[in-house]
């Protein structure tokens, strides 16, 4: 039981619009890189733009990148989402596969802020044979029953007594053996 | 397209999500923005909420680039003159031409709005929801379709979708935040742009991907319920030939207090067709019909599940025959007729 789920809002697992009933759209709608052209911190963010930018940029043609040079400040990049979500993340003295990484972390995301799951399953329908009820698979004799009843007022799995099993043992010993039988 | 007047509005809250991070920060600094957070909430309690700006006023804007992603992250292919035209709408073609003369210009605007489309687009729109409905619940009265149809067509559902697939972004429009009917009509004139540009079959997969899915997760019973279903119910077995519905009490419980339960069941010639409970006789008979009505429209509670996306290849060409053909209205109904239509 840890504590890093106290003030860390809980909700069951969900997609915006269905998404992936039908089909499925990239819900990053847009990703701001901001960075500095000279300052140290924003070596990495530079060095991941003069590489693997271009080929993030082709895989993911359904998301705008968006190269914001800002003297004297450290990098950032901030997601925007189709559900109108924004993320910021602070990517100062990131390394190149450190920005990589984050950046593939920000495409799978769907805009709903992060939560503790507590299920990773959810369904609008669940039952289809019916809530079970006190009524479900109950005999209809019960309608027009008298009570008490030889039948119904037992208990429907009540196998045979310990003294009944006794008798019905005693019963076949004595047929077995008609030798054995007291003299009348 | 970049909008040129600055628009900003007030509303409730920005939201902004961190992923926060481990950091030293000096002993005033908490202090002093707290002091800032406590002026700026004062100020904008003053004057109705924080100010939001469109995001075609950021420095960071490339409508070009962003309307590239629109259509690859729909999957599709647009004609670029289409897909302009669609999200262009007859207020900011206005506003443009007034802000042009304005300055004494001579306002030349090539521009197409997006009435045509969105009307063509709304038709279209239309046509694929009932062609799908009537191909997917096949044994359902025309009055079920009509309902369904509504709720997917209604305007709440359409801005949704249309919020959701980022043309809040996009539209150029004079009102921001944007109008529901402006959100409904540009998404209109994308299905007629998408149609324009790719064909129908495209857009008919676009318009079963994105707005029939809305229908997953809703009761379609309670879109729509049979007036009188009792002597519906009775008119229906009538014209089939049957003998007529007997309603009979078959479980009850608690009959003198508030949480009385009583199940009526209906029998036809003393077979079983369905049962319905209520707190009182005439609800659970009630019920009982319309359970009945259910069973015989094949839309209980365990019902089949709506086949979507990839589980459409087979019906496609059904849905496409069905599209123009309505089903059975509600006072014609008969099973005989309906069971040759096999889902």
């Amino acid at each position: 039981m840890s504590n890093s789920h106290l003030f860390l809002p809980s909700g069951f697992i969900r997609t915006p619009l269905q998404n992936g009933l039908g089909r499925y759209i990239p819900q990053l709608q847009r990703i701001t890189l901001k960075f500095c052209k000279s300052h140290g911190g924003s070596r990495g963010v530079r060095d991941f733009i003069e590489s693997d930018l271009m080929e993030f940029a082709k895989t993911n043609p359904g998301t705008v990148v968006y190269l914001k040079p800002r003297r004297h400040r450290s990098p950032c990049m901030v997601a925007e989402y189709l559900n109108g979500e924004r993320e910021y993340l602070s990517c100062h003295e990131f390394s190149r596969d450190e920005v990589y990484k984050w950046l593939s972390y920000m495409c799978t995301r769907s805009g709903i802020p992060v939560m503790r799951f507590r299920k990773y399953q959810h369904t609008d329908y669940p039952t289809i044979q019916g809530v079970w009820n006190p009524f479900t698979h109950q005999a209809p004799e019960i309608n027009v029953a008298e009570f008490p009843h030889e039948v119904l007022s037992k208990p429907n799995d009540q196998g045979p007594t310990a003294t009944e099993q006794l008798i019905e043992i005693f019963k076949k010993t004595q047929m077995e053996d008609p030798a054995n039988k007291p003299p009348n | 397209m970049v909008l040129d007047t600055v628009a900003y509005c007030r509303r409730l809250t920005v939201a902004v999500n961190v992923i926060s991070k481990r950091n030293f920060k000096a002993h005033w600094v908490a202090p002093t923005l707290r002091e800032f957070k406590r002026r700026k909430v004062i100020e904008e309690d003053r004057s109705g909420g924080p100010k939001i700006f469109h995001r075609s006023t950021f420095l960071e804007w490339n409508y070009d680039a962003e309307i590239f992603a629109f259509s690859n992250r729909l999957g599709e292919k647009f004609d670029d003159s289409s897909l302009r035209a669609a999200l262009t709408h007859k207020s900011y073609i206005e506003r443009e031409k007034a802000r042009l003369s304005d300055i004494g210009l001579d306002s030349n605007l090539h521009f197409q709005d997006n009435e045509a489309l969105s009307q063509k687009g709304g038709e279209m729109m239309s046509k694929f929801i009932n062609g799908y409905l009537r191909a997917v619940f096949t044994q359902v009265p025309e009055e079920l379709i009509s309902a369904m149809h509504d709720f997917l067509t209604s305007n709440s559902t359409l801005e949704t979708v249309a919020k959701h697939i980022g043309l809040g972004d996009l539209m150029l429009c004079a009102d921001f935040p944007c109008k529901t009917e402006t959100y409904v009509k540009s998404f209109k004139a994308i299905i007629a742009a998408l149609a324009e540009s790719s064909g129908e079959e495209r857009a008919r997969i676009f318009v079963q991907d994105l707005v029939v899915t809305q229908l997953y997760g809703q009761d379609v019973n309670e879109l729509w319920n049979p007036v009188d279903p009792v002597g519906n119910l009775a008119a229906i077995l009538k014209r089939e030939g049957k003998a007529e519905p007997e309603f009979r009490l078959i479980r009850q419980a608690g009959s003198n207090s508030i949480l009385a339960v009583y199940y009526v069941g209906v029998y036809s010639d003393k077979h079983f067709i369905s049962e319905g409970a209520g707190e009182s006789l005439e609800i659970a008979k009630e019920m009982a019909a319309r359970e009945a009505l259910k069973k015989f429209f094949h839309t209980e509670d365990s019902m089949r599940a709506l086949p979507f996306g990839r589980q459409l290849k087979n019906i496609q060409s059904k849905i496409e025959q069905l599209e123009n053909q309505p089903n059975l209205p509600f006072s014609e109904w008969i099973s005989e007729k309906v069971m040759s239509a096999v889902h």
